[in-house]
């Protein structure tokens, strides 16, 4: 099986043998029971794995240890390895999509995103507002900290999603500036 | 091992616990170790928090905000005397420094695990505190003793002492209502800034001045004191990692404190426990600067976050002490036996992000692997699954380090670091890794302006190659988990067009 990894900036090419695989099916009984050839960009190289609970791996690469860990944030996969939160996406056809869309229309309508969970404290603007690049629009509060979400450009507030006291998601778009 | 003091008051055979998180936990802990029962009071978003779990009752306060639950001192009340609970601990922050609250307790006949409330409104105000200071001749930062009447008094205190000073909130705590002035050019529009702050998050304006000590330690003495006139110091905490005006990393003893130093910080302590007749546990920080002159700076009338630290050192258990004292026995040992041994640190692990601005990220914890192995303490609140609510704090644990010497301590620290993981949230993990392994920190310069200046530094690189390996061997892993995990039938409903949508073009892509 052929996957392409986008992580730290780069797209990477893995290639998995069929044993593997076939030892993670739903019903098989043991795991892989040695080096298996995986393929890394184009390079070959042999990997012992073990899964050891879902979302926790065991790799030894010529005798080097490695523990991975899958970690599923509320913004997107990655993986924990060495002290390092490693970001990843899976190349598909949909993703391609959305990447070629993103900033296309810097001109028009910029969403303000909020850039954690929290609680919406204070509406500072209305829809119709002429606001200047960096003026407050929102003020979002979580764990006793409050943040204030600016104004990404100079502009014309078109909408404001959310009211006062509103509990938001990570990502979640708050307003709109065009 | 302590005689039978003839004034033992009332023996607790209940703890209800006024707190949630890591301290809760600890709290309930220390009861059980002395056979002592506890309650456990939670908010609607805390029903499966960890301190739930660990006591023997629970019971529900109300909706999350604190106000309506937390802070709501006479529904505490009430469960304490519905459930018996003798005693009431009220943990650090909420109400543990809330004299009314501990009045209440009283006239509830119940015992309030902290200082008498006089005692507590004597030294939790900052500027009668510093009053009481100078009458038992501790050294203060120059300053006005009271607080400030008018813009047109601080201009006039503020040539008196020199620039540059500083502008505090009286009833200040947690950074909020202080400002650094260098000069006469900046009072007016920091005094009107400090007083409305002070104002909307302590309910009163109230400022006073203070000259700015250049590049000061913080540092901090514990105490602890009885009914029957003893009160003891039991060493320094070393505090000077702050962000903020929030301590990061705590550590005793100070790198920078000998046994004279020492001896003379705690003596100023008891004396200023002492003459306010407090009780129970506390603290007294102070300032410290280049020459090893000491200032103080104000108490802190209950239990720290960074208390473990004093614990490891001292071989004693705080909240132990806390309940002895509380049921009116005496301290069972004398200052001679207090001794420091070894080096421990502390490191405040937070849901926050520091590669983002520090913005908080609450959320659920989906992986938790804990650190452990020689040496190692963890205190914490959380569990993978935990969901870490939005409205509290950003505490998930304290990590703490303990070994013969200060530089063994760190890289122990360093070691338990890279154990641990959190998944699901972010954390300030790779903060610590980045102080621990600084050259300034282990050479143990630092004051309350180096995390600002570590911060500020840029990010030395680490070799491309080096990154890239990882970023392979990473990558390797992320293929191996999309391309195993199973189909989960819970997490998302696949019927939704967006669900399936998902699933096929994951599919899709999976085929190539």
């Amino acid at each position: 099986m052929t996957l392409d990894i986008q992580i730290a900036g780069r797209t990477c090419r893995i290639i998995l043998p069929p044993e593997l695989l076939s030892s993670f099916q739903p019903g098989a009984s043991t795991q892989p029971g040695g080096p298996l050839p995986c393929i890394i960009d184009g390079e070959t190289t042999q990997v012992d794995v073990q899964l050891l609970q879902p979302g926790v791996l065991s790799l030894l690469i010529g005798g080097r240890a490695y523990r991975c860990i899958l970690d599923e944030g509320p913004t997107g996969r990655a993986v924990l390895l060495e002290g390092k939160r490693l970001a990843y996406a899976l190349e598909n056809p949909r993703s391609l999509r959305a990447r070629r869309s993103a900033g296309a229309d810097e001109n028009g309508p910029v969403p303000i995103k909020s850039p954690m969970p929290g609680r919406v404290a204070r509406v500072l603007a209305a829809p119709g507002d002429v606001v200047e690049a960096l003026q407050g629009i929102l003020v979002i509060e979580a764990m006793k900290m409050q943040n204030e979400m600016k104004a990404p450009k100079a502009g014309t507030v078109v909408r404001i999603h959310v009211a006062e006291g509103d509990t938001v998601t990570a990502g979640q778009v708050l307003a709109i500036v065009e | 091992m302590p005689k039978l003091a003839q004034s033992a008051g009332h023996p607790i055979r209940k703890v209800l616990i006024a707190n949630r998180g890591e301290i809760a936990v600890r709290i309930i802990r220390a009861c059980r170790e002395k056979g002592i029962a506890t309650v456990a009071v939670y908010s609607d978003v805390d029903r499966a928090a960890l301190h739930v779990l660990h006591a023997d009752e629970a019971h529900r306060l109300g909706p999350a905000p604190a106000s309506e639950s937390y802070l709501r001192g006479d529904l505490i009340i009430e469960i304490a005397k519905r459930t018996s609970a003798d005693a009431i601990h009220p943990g650090y922050g909420f109400l543990s420094e809330n004299a009314e609250f501990a009045e209440a307790c009283a006239a509830a006949k119940i015992i309030f695990i902290g200082p008498p409330a006089a005692a507590m409104r004597m030294l939790g105000s900052k500027t009668m505190a510093r009053q009481v200071a100078g009458d038992v001749g501790m050294p203060r930062v120059p300053g006005s003793v009271k607080g400030l009447a008018s813009l047109q008094q601080a201009y006039a205190v503020a040539r008196d002492i020199g620039y540059p000073v500083m502008l505090k909130a009286a009833a200040g705590g947690g950074g909020k209502g202080i400002r650094a002035i260098a000069s006469e050019t900046e009072l007016s529009s920091a005094y009107a800034g400090a007083s409305s702050e002070a104002e909307r998050a302590f309910g009163s304006g109230e400022l006073y001045l203070e000259k700015l000590i250049q590049q000061p330690r913080h540092i901090e003495m514990q105490i602890m004191a009885d009914h029957h006139g003893h009160c003891l110091y039991l060493g320094e905490r070393e505090c000077s990692v702050q962000r903020r005006h929030q301590k990061v990393i705590e550590e005793s003893p100070s790198p920078v404190v000998g046994e004279d130093l020492r001896r003379r910080m705690g003596e100023a302590a008891v004396k200023l426990a002492v003459a306010a007749g407090y009780t129970n546990a506390g603290t007294v920080e102070f300032l410290v600067d280049a020459a090893q002159n000491f200032y103080f700076l104000e108490m802190n009338t209950r239990l720290q976050v960074e208390h473990p630290v004093t614990e490891m050192v001292t071989g004693l258990d705080l909240v132990h002490l806390q309940l002895l004292v509380a049921q009116g026995w005496p301290l069972p040992i004398a200052q001679q036996d207090v001794h420091l041994r070894g080096h421990a640190i502390e490191c405040r692990i937070y849901a926050e992000d520091p590669a983002n601005n520090f913005f908080p990220s609450p959320g659920l914890i989906t992986q938790l692997i804990q650190p452990a192995g020689p040496g190692i303490r963890e205190d914490c609140a959380v569990y993978s699954g935990w969901r870490v609510p939005l409205d509290y704090d950003p505490m998930l644990s304290k990590l703490i380090a303990f070994a013969p010497t200060r530089e063994v301590a760190i890289d122990r620290m360093l070691r338990a670091l890279d154990e641990y993981v959190i998944g699901g949230i972010a954390t300030n993990v790779s903060l610590f890794r980045e102080i621990l392994t600084d050259a300034e920190f282990r050479a143990a310069r630092i004051d309350t302006s180096f995390l600002d200046r570590l911060l500020a530094k840029p990010k030395p690189q680490e070799s491309e190659s080096a990154a890239a390996g990882v970023a392979s061997i990473a990558a390797l892993a992320a293929a191996i988990f999309e391309a195993t995990s199973a189909p989960q039938p819970t997490a998302q409903p696949v019927s939704t067009p967006s669900g399936a949508w998902k699933s096929a073009a994951r599919n899709e892509a999976l085929r190539a």
